[in-house]
């Protein structure tokens, strides 16, 4: 690990990752606000009048605790995607943004190995994605306290952002290969940022069952079950070791090619 | 040993050979220059110098290390200025020589304050929007601060205006003086002269001759340019013992080879308007190369 690099990641990153915060902060707040026990029922008849729509968005049940109704309106939407946009943003630039305007030369042209190099990065980017949904899951329970004491379940909370930093580990770890493989700069976005929205769209289309439901086969969501990790059900063990050795092989992956690649600086 | 050693270098892309079979041995406190025009494969060669590059076949060493597998502790001793320089836009020039040294560890700056100084350059504002010349400055400064053993330098005097390429020419023999070994590419004949002591050719991706500059400068031939009075003055000139190919009905370009001396003498009973030399390109260079026989490389 090289801390003078680490350091100017953080600073580098500073601003977008405040940026996604505030957003993230402000969505959890006035959700976690707009609970209601009584008013789950008005939101119930919404869903009733427009099913397909609501369900696409993973907005199917909408229960009548704190939790189900965070669950559904935090994670499956906001929770994935905001965090996505940090995610594909710092991945790319974290590695193919040196080598693509060309100042990786200037790094590895230091006496630092491309591994400390690589492993630099990569581990800037799972910490803040780690920091960056340990102070999301804080300010909920926080602010649930705060406007509903004794609301809201803890451990099936947590259990329930344990597995969304699995699965944004995992997420980050195609993007990072993606980083340290590409060619160019456009091409690291291309596919960084199109396969997470696919699969994002296939879990759309799977949510809205019947023959779709097949498709749910197909996207790396289905790994990232709300329901199944709030009610700790066993499946969702296994689901969460899948989603730990994507990410792991994927890092791992990244690393070695980066490692071993051509680059022309 | 040689204190930098390529191998029967080969890299290709596809079918494309982008250098093939070049060798070099630098000595210590050698000043080596690579000459060749665009795209003969001199960066490709020096990517493999700095380990970014996996030779295709043949290896590389400094100090007796493989470029690939010591690339981390080659670092220590070399200073690299890369062919086409990028900083991190968003800082200062100074910011980054600070952030460089610090990934070096290297805490003393006097040297790179001593550089600045040298090249002129104000550091202060954002590197974006600083001038080519600057940047070319900012990254020789960069190559330099750590006192490097030994200098690999890519194109280094693209961008500096006349003045601080004089500069930067004398600045590489202070260096020679202190005995850092350098190996440098360039396209410019006469920067390479100044101050190197042997020379690599390359072409196509092939090393056409290596020479002392001593050797270079004898093989060098020169051309004059001439204007005659008349049509019949260059006629009659066209009978003498010379290199000569007319190129207007009073022009004609003349190709000397060693001593001027017979040239100005024959000049002398002839009524002319003008003479000009005409600085040698690489290309004639190429063309004394491949005359004297190195196509077989
Ligand atoms: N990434 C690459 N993929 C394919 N071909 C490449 C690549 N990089 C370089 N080449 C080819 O290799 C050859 C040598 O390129 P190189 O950059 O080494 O030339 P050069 O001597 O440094 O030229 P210049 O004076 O323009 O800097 C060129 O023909 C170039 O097209
Ligand atoms: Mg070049």
């Amino acid at each position: 690990m090289n801390f003078t690099l680490l350091k100017h990641e953080v600073l580098a990153t500073v601003k977008l990752f405040s940026i996604i915060l505030a957003v993230l902060m402000l969505y959890i707040i006035s959700i976690v606000y707009m609970y209601n026990p009584e008013m789950s029922n008005t939101l119930n008849k919404l869903t009733e009048t427009m099913p397909e729509l609501m369900s696409a968005f993973g907005m199917s049940n909408i229960g009548n605790t704190l939790i189900e109704f965070l669950s559904t309106y935090l994670y499956g939407f906001l929770l994935l995607i905001l965090p996505l946009v940090f995610i594909i943003m710092s991945a790319n630039k974290l590695i193919m943004g040196y080598i693509d305007n060309g100042s990786m030369a200037y790094l590895i042209a230091t006496p630092n190995t491309r591994f400390k190099i690589v492993f630099t990065q990569a581990f800037f980017l799972v910490a803040s994605i780690f920091i960056l949904l340990s102070i999301t899951t804080l300010v909920a329970i926080l602010f649930s306290k705060i406007l509903f004491p004794n609301e809201l379940d803890l451990s099936a909370f947590l259990t329930l952002n344990i597995g969304l930093f699995f699965l944004h580990f995992a997420i980050s770890g195609y993007c990072f290969f993606i980083s340290c493989s590409s060619k160019d700069l456009r091409t690291s976005y291309a596919y960084s940022t199109g396969i997470p929205i696919l699969f994002y769209l296939i879990q759309a289309l799977s949510n809205m069952g019947g023959a779709l439901g097949k498709l749910q086969y197909f996207t790396i969501y289905s790994l990232f079950s709300p329901e199944k990790l709030m009610t700790q059900d066993s499946s969702s063990i296994w689901m969460l070791g899948a989603l730990f050795l994507i990410g792991m092989f994927c890092y791992m992956l990244a690393i070695r090619v980066f490692v071993k690649r051509d680059l022309y600086l | 040993m040689a204190i930098i050693e390529v191998n029967n270098l080969t890299k290709k892309f596809g079918d494309f050979y982008s250098v093939q079979n070049v060798a070099l041995q630098i000595e210590k406190g050698e000043v080596f220059g690579f000459l060749g025009p665009n795209g003969a494969g001199k960066s490709t060669t020096i990517r493999h110098l700095m380990g970014f590059l996996q030779p295709t076949e043949g290896q590389c060493f400094i100090k007796g290390l493989d470029c690939r597998r010591s690339t981390a502790e080659i670092q220590k001793f070399v200073g690299y200025l890369p062919g086409e320089i990028a900083f991190i836009d968003k800082m200062t020039g100074q910011q980054f020589i600070k952030f460089i040294a610090q990934m070096r560890e290297l805490n003393d700056l006097t040297r790179a304050n001593e550089l600045m100084q040298f090249f002129e350059l104000n550091a202060t504002g954002l590197i974006k929007k600083m001038s080519k010349g600057m940047k070319q400055k900012l990254g020789l400064i960069c190559t330099f601060m750590h006192n490097p053993e030994i200098v690999i330098l890519d194109e280094p005097t693209s961008g500096l205006d006349p003045l601080i390429q004089t500069k930067f020419i004398d600045f590489i023999l202070a260096e020679k003086e202190k005995g850092t070994t350098i190996f440098m590419s360039s396209h410019i004949i006469e920067e390479i002269e100044k101050t190197c002591d042997r020379v690599a050719i390359l072409n196509a991706g092939k090393i056409v001759a290596t020479e002392t500059i001593a050797d270079l400068k004898k093989q060098k031939s020169k051309k004059f340019l001439i204007e005659f009075q008349s049509e019949q003055e260059l006629s009659r000139f066209l009978g003498e013992q010379l290199k000569i190919k007319q190129i207007g009905p009073t022009q004609a370009i003349i190709k000397v080879q060693g001593n001027v001396q017979t040239l100005l003498h024959t000049l002398a009973d002839y009524k002319i308007n003008d003479l000009d030399i005409i600085s040698q390109s690489l290309e004639d260079i190429f063309m004394h190369y491949y005359e004297s026989g190195g196509k077989e490389s």
